[in-house]
């Protein structure tokens, strides 16, 4: 059990679009998690880092741009090297440019080492109970 | 800190700042000034951006302003010259992100893939890596003009490259890129960048080439007046103008509420004018308005209401006798439009087209002109007081007013924006600021603003905050304009 769970937040590679993880930081912090939002634009490795620099339990990951698998070529091996296996790694978003099969995406992204895989109507409130029963899995919560 | 002015580069200075432009990528060192104002000047008027608008305007047609790209050339060509076939002849060229970002060596790596695999593995086409033969070949492969976008990083670059190529439209939009594109750099940083824009606008200019400059202004990212949009425009605008350039187009966001968009339509180029004429440009041309469809397109995907949607931008866009209008595809909820969908909307949005705007029907009533002049006095409110805190200077203004909060806007990207500011829609539709953050209104417009979230608030017994705010913003992805609490 964890006194406080802390949650990454925020948009991987160049991708811009940020209102999605700005709504999801704003709406996890008030259900009281420590959410440190990184914005857009964020690298995967800065995602890495800073989950390393605070002991983080979840990052909440966005992709709207369609280039998400580009920005995470080899990300399941960075988490490794970086003794990271115990953290949950959610993605969410367009996860491929032009038309394409979402589940070829989730099966891709779990590959890439991700926990869970969200299509773009995906609602925050489903993840959040996803999560629970993660870190309840884990024994976090 | 960069120290930011108005005052126009020389050429001299400008011609060293070029050097370091141009070092970026090897394409770059391929342009010759002389020789690529040469060839924009033996381009016919159908590829000259301005003059095609303002032949629209003449002929009252509007036209799709689509966005188009795709890595590979000949699929770009094939892109392009389809659209062109739906009437389309001002095209937007869309760059991909890892040119945006001035990452040259990854936009390599992306088009070889694309052009290996024969699929798009980049979200948009390399306008620098292309270099200047392919690029000239597409101009001189497709019907009408071509107007590249990026944003802050390679601005530079890609308006050094479109030039050259013959593309004569481009935005020059510092505020769009600092709450739309940029998450680190300072207003100041980019607004040199467009400076550079704007003085190599005025490079060409000062040889007979004009080349259109878009101004999008702080981007709409969510529900709320479309003041700040306006005014950013007009910084954006006197920011390339004072470095030389001479043509500018506004933009409209039109949000769904008729009498504010129609309104917004007639104030923004009236606010154009005013404030050109008040810092003594009396020569500019602005060819016309753009009608952009803003805000979240209706999602998930839903081919009905992504019709509806589309529809109901190219009817406002021709009752506002818009030579051009930026309506997204039908496909824009799953990514990267396909031709196909391209196709489809375009076919219905034509249709409103050739219908409406050939009657060049008059629109105006009182519901209309309110909403007119709420526009211009707020537009009016915050110029004026980041001429004030620039002492007359309006990029010094604009830096300040940022850091102030007097320029804010909800849900922007970058980290030094204060994100203070929340729309929210009245019970017309229209939309109103709930939260003025520290916008320099004064009390009598707050007051209009307050009373109109009053009788909202009042109409559906609930309090008017946040989480109201987002339904709106949801809304029109549930096929209405106002949110509705989720059950």
């Amino acid at each position: 059990m964890k006194e406080k769970i802390t949650i990454i937040t925020g948009t991987v590679g160049v991708d811009s679009h940020v209102i999605g993880t700005k709504i999801i930081s704003r709406f996890l912090r008030e259900k009281g998690f420590n959410v440190v939002a990184l914005g857009a634009q964020t690298p995967a490795e800065e995602f890495i880092k800073v989950a390393q620099e605070t002991d983080a339990d979840a990052v909440f990951m966005s992709s709207i741009y369609g280039m998400a698998e580009m920005d995470l070529q080899g990300f399941k091996e960075k988490v490794t090297e970086a003794g990271l296996n115990d953290v949950l790694f959610y993605i969410g978003g367009i996860l491929g440019v032009m038309k394409h099969d979402w589940k070829e995406d989730e099966e891709k992204f779990k590959k890439l080492g991700f926990d869970r895989v969200y299509p773009p109507e995906a609602d925050i409130e489903s993840a959040l109970e996803d999560l629970k029963t993660d870190l309840k899995a884990k024994g976090k919560m | 800190m960069i120290k930011v002015s108005q005052q126009k580069i020389d050429e001299d200075k400008f011609m060293e700042m070029r050097k370091e432009v141009i070092a970026a990528w090897p394409t770059l060192k391929e342009i010759d000034l002389e020789e690529a104002v040469a060839y924009q000047k033996s381009l016919p008027d159908s590829k000259v951006f301005y003059k095609e608008l303002q032949r629209m305007g003449a002929e009252h047609r509007t036209v799709n302003f689509p966005r188009a790209g795709t890595p590979i050339l000949e699929d770009e060509i094939e892109l392009v010259r389809s659209i062109n076939a739906l009437g389309v002849t001002c095209t937007p060229l869309t760059t991909d992100s890892y040119t945006r970002n001035g990452m040259f060596e990854k936009a390599q790596q992306g088009l070889e893939e694309s052009i290996k695999t024969g699929k798009p593995k980049l979200n948009g086409y390399p306008i620098v890596n292309h270099g200047l033969k392919n690029n000239r070949k597409l101009v001189e492969s497709v019907d009408g003009c071509l107007d590249p976008r990026c944003s802050a990083i390679a601005n530079s670059q890609v308006a050094e490259m479109a030039f050259a190529s013959g593309m004569n439209g481009m935005p020059c939009s510092f505020f769009a890129w600092f709450s739309g594109y940029d998450k680190k750099a300072t207003v100041a940083e980019l607004l040199t960048t467009a400076q550079y824009m704007g003085r190599l606008m005025g490079y060409y200019a000062e040889r007979g080439v004009i080349i259109n400059a878009d101004c999008h202004g702080f981007l709409p990212n969510s529900v709320y007046p479309g003041s700040i949009n306006i005014a950013t425009q007009i910084i954006c605008a006197l920011n390339v103008i004072t470095q030389g350039a001479k043509c500018v187009m506004p933009q409209v966001n039109l949000q769904g509420c008729l009498a504010q968009d129609l309104g917004d339509l007639r104030a923004a180029p009236r606010l154009f004018k005013k404030y050109l004429e008040k810092l003594g440009y009396n020569d500019i041309i602005i060819p016309g308005i753009v009608g952009s469809q803003v805000p979240l397109f209706p999602y998930p995907q839903d081919v009905g209401s992504a019709f509806g949607y589309s529809c109901y931008t190219a009817m406002v866009a021709a009752l506002g006798k818009c030579p051009i209008a930026f309506v997204k595809t039908i496909d824009e909820a799953l990514g990267v439009p396909s031709l196909e969908a391209h196709e489809q909307t375009y076919k219905a949005t034509n249709w409103i087209f050739n219908v409406v705007r050939q009657q060049n029907f008059p629109i105006d009533n009182d519901v209309i002109q309110q909403e007119e002049n709420l526009t211009f006095n707020e537009v009016s409110q915050i110029l004026d007081k980041v001429l004030e805190m620039g002492d007359g200077d309006i990029c010094a203004g604009a830096v300040k007013a940022m850091e102030t909060g007097v320029i804010d806007s909800p849900f922007p990207i970058n980290m030094h924006a204060k994100d203070e500011v929340v729309g929210i829609r009245d019970l017309n539709g229209a939309c109103r600021y709930l939260e003025f953050g520290n916008l320099p209104f004064s009390e009598d417009i707050k007051d209009f603003h307050r009373a109109k979230v009053a009788q909202r608030a009042a109409a559906e017994r609930r309090e008017m905050n946040y989480y109201v705010s987002l339904e709106d913003f949801w809304a029109i992805s549930k096929g209405q304009l106002i949110g509705k609490p989720s059950k």
